[in-house]
């Protein structure tokens, strides 16, 4: 996939910004507060549907104007262009149009513009708490799979609708009918969870492989990365989903008494963990600085990989500010692999242009190096025209 | 802003109190109407007002109605051994534009959903069961099982051999059904849960891919 042209108006620091991009290998290049991290966001909210910052959507909207509106051409490896708009008003939320038809939902969005993230933050997949593995997962299933994210969703509603009912019977005797509507409650819960957990067992069956594959790319020792699911019980990977609900219930009857006292649900996917390890040993607790990055850079491009074949299509990459931590060597290691067939579209964002020149070459037409200026009122000064390197 | 006439700002209030309409709708209906034939607009406003004097909710299936009960549950052409379970009125005419259905209704108000304050005590479960239930006497019945060609709406109903749950297909529709179907075990019926899938006459292509996944999964055998 191809993002061929891009327009960002009333959107963080951009008032009115159009940017055209090459096929291949793409450097926005400037000083820090310029806004290219906001371009890599509005192409992400363009393809997601939302931003991969953990923020809001009114945050993003510039300081004092009544909307923002993102606008988008791309062009798929299997299906034809793609004009996306995505709109969001205050009050009203966001509004996606596709080649000028409003979706539904906005979650329809998810898988038809596949991409993948790398950035500073990626640390976190490793380093930090079960949500940061969780989200991980659950955006490349999205992306790869619609049926997943519409699961996910339904599940999340259940919970919610759960948990409410858990908090207004907190402590109390039940009734019947009330005891009724909580065991209803569960069994959609446990039906709705059961789907989520069983792609979930089956996805990491498969990306072990993609991951062996990414992290070898990366790593010269060989070190052996494995992924296993801490979930509700120990599942086999092929689990069906009968076993699934039945553990699941097993671990639900389980906690009820504490769930009761607490007043909300304690077991499920929503708490569920991926732990990670480079030959038998926990990455987020034994792994060094050096190799946590290595370990992100490889999930992330194994998710390219898997996506790529998933779908069909190769993935945009947005790589936010991630070349300053590698050598040289690392540097133009990756650099070639992004200038490969193996990958598709790339857009970079780093503060100097120098580190990337000589390795890329700018000239070409399917390369391109864009500079971003911190103008009075505009983000970007320059953008229509291709930049010789210096 | 100036006001011209305040019966017209009057009109224009009450109308934004509607849903789906805003100010410059309400505007614009109220231009109308202060130029349709005055007959007209006593017609409209005498049936605004008849909606609210005159419509009952069924006593039987709870339906929208003038005569109680409705004329559904008085007629001896519908299959009263049959009940189509629906969450608003307004589903019942939906179903009834099929002219595919021959059984009756019973509507809930609402579903289950704990985020709204909605529990099934507020929802009329308890006279689904009722229905059901051979103690329990229909309206003008003695409450014995009717034989084959008894006459209604004073007769009494044959016993009921299928529930069918056409709750949307949505957590809160798929857990009220869940819910019924629960509460409806001990009576040995047939309680059915009707099909998700594709709409009839769109094409494909245009079915979003969570709902074609979905019809995938519930693919049969030809």
């Amino acid at each position: 996939m191809i993002l061929h042209h891009l327009r960002l108006t009333a959107f963080r620091a951009h008032a009115e910004t159009q940017v055209s991009f090459a096929p291949k290998v793409n450097l926005v290049y400037g000083p820090n507060g310029a806004g290219k991290t906001n371009i890599l966001e509005a192409i992400h909210y363009l393809c997601l549907s939302k931003s991969f910052l953990a923020s809001q959507d009114g945050y993003a909207l510039r300081r004092g104007a009544p909307y923002f509106e993102l606008e988008g051409r791309f062009e798929g490896d299997r299906r034809s262009d793609l004009r996306v708009r995505l709109a969001y008003v205050p009050e009203q939320g966001k509004r996606i149009l596709v080649n000028g038809a409003p979706l539904e939902r906005l979650s329809e969005i998810v898988s038809m513009l596949p991409i993948v993230v790398f950035s500073p933050a990626d640390h976190a997949i490793t380093a930090e708490g079960p949500e940061e593995r969780r989200r991980f997962l659950d955006n490349i299933l999205s992306q790869a799979r619609p049926v997943y994210l519409d699961d996910l969703l339904k599940y999340r509603r259940a919970l919610r609708q759960r948990n409410e009912l858990l908090s207004q019977y907190r402590g109390r005797p039940l009734r019947p009918e009330q005891e009724a509507a909580l065991q209803s409650w569960e069994a959609e819960l446990v039906l709705l969870g059961t789907r989520v957990i069983r792609r979930r067992l089956r996805f990491i069956d498969t990306f072990t492989r993609y991951l062996e594959d990414a992290y070898a790319r990366f790593e010269r020792v060989a070190e052996q990365p494995t992924m296993t699911y801490n979930g509700i019980a120990p599942l086999d990977l092929d689990a069906d989903e009968e076993a699934i609900a039945e553990a699941f219930r097993r671990q639900l009857a389980r906690v009820a008494r504490r769930e009761r006292e607490r007043g909300r649900t304690l077991v499920g996917p929503h708490r569920d963990d991926l732990v990670f390890r480079l030959n038998g040993m926990e990455v987020r607790r034994y792994a060094s600085q050096g190799q946590h990055r290595t370990f992100g850079m490889a999930l992330k491009l194994a998710q390219c990989f898997y996506l790529h074949d998933r779908l069909e299509e190769r993935p945009m990459l947005l790589l936010d500010d991630v070349f300053g931590h590698f050598d040289d060597e690392r540097r133009a290691g990756f650099l070639d692999l992004l200038q490969s067939e193996a990958v598709g579209q790339s857009i970079i964002t780093d503060t100097r242009l120098r580190p990337f020149a000589g390795v890329i070459p700018f000239d070409r037409p399917e390369h391109r190096a864009i500079p971003v200026g911190r103008g009075a009122d505009r983000a970007i000064v320059s953008v229509e025209t291709a930049v010789e390197p210096e | 802003m100036h006001i011209l006439s305040e019966s017209v700002e009057a009109l224009v209030e009450q109308l934004t109190k509607l849903p789906t309409i805003g100010r410059k709708t309400a505007q614009r209906l109220a231009a109308y109407i202060l130029k349709m034939p005055r007959e007209e607009v006593v017609e409209i406003a005498r049936a605004l007002v008849a909606v609210k004097d005159r419509v009952v909710y069924c006593s039987v299936c709870f339906n929208v109605t003038d005569t109680d009960p409705c004329p559904i549950c008085r007629s001896p052409r519908r299959d009263h051994s049959v009940i189509c379970v629906v969450e608003e009125p307004n589903d019942v005419l939906a179903l009834e534009r099929t002219n595919e259905y021959r059984g009756v209704y019973h509507v809930l108000g609402g579903v289950i959903s704990p985020l709204d304050g909605v529990g099934p005590e507020d929802l009329h479960i308890r006279e689904l069961v009722a229905r059901l239930n051979p103690e329990a006497t229909p309206p003008g019945g003695d409450g014995q099982v009717a034989e084959a060609g008894a006459s209604y709406p004073d007769g009494p109903r044959p016993a009921v051999q299928e529930v069918i749950l056409a709750m949307n297909p949505n957590v809160e529709g798929d857990t009220t059904a869940y819910y019924i179907s629960q509460l409806l075990k001990p009576f040995g019926i047939r309680v059915s849960r009707i099909a998700r899938g594709l709409p009839i006459g769109g094409d494909l292509e245009y079915a979003d891919e969570a709902t074609l996944s979905r019809a995938l999964e519930g693919r049969m055998t030809l």
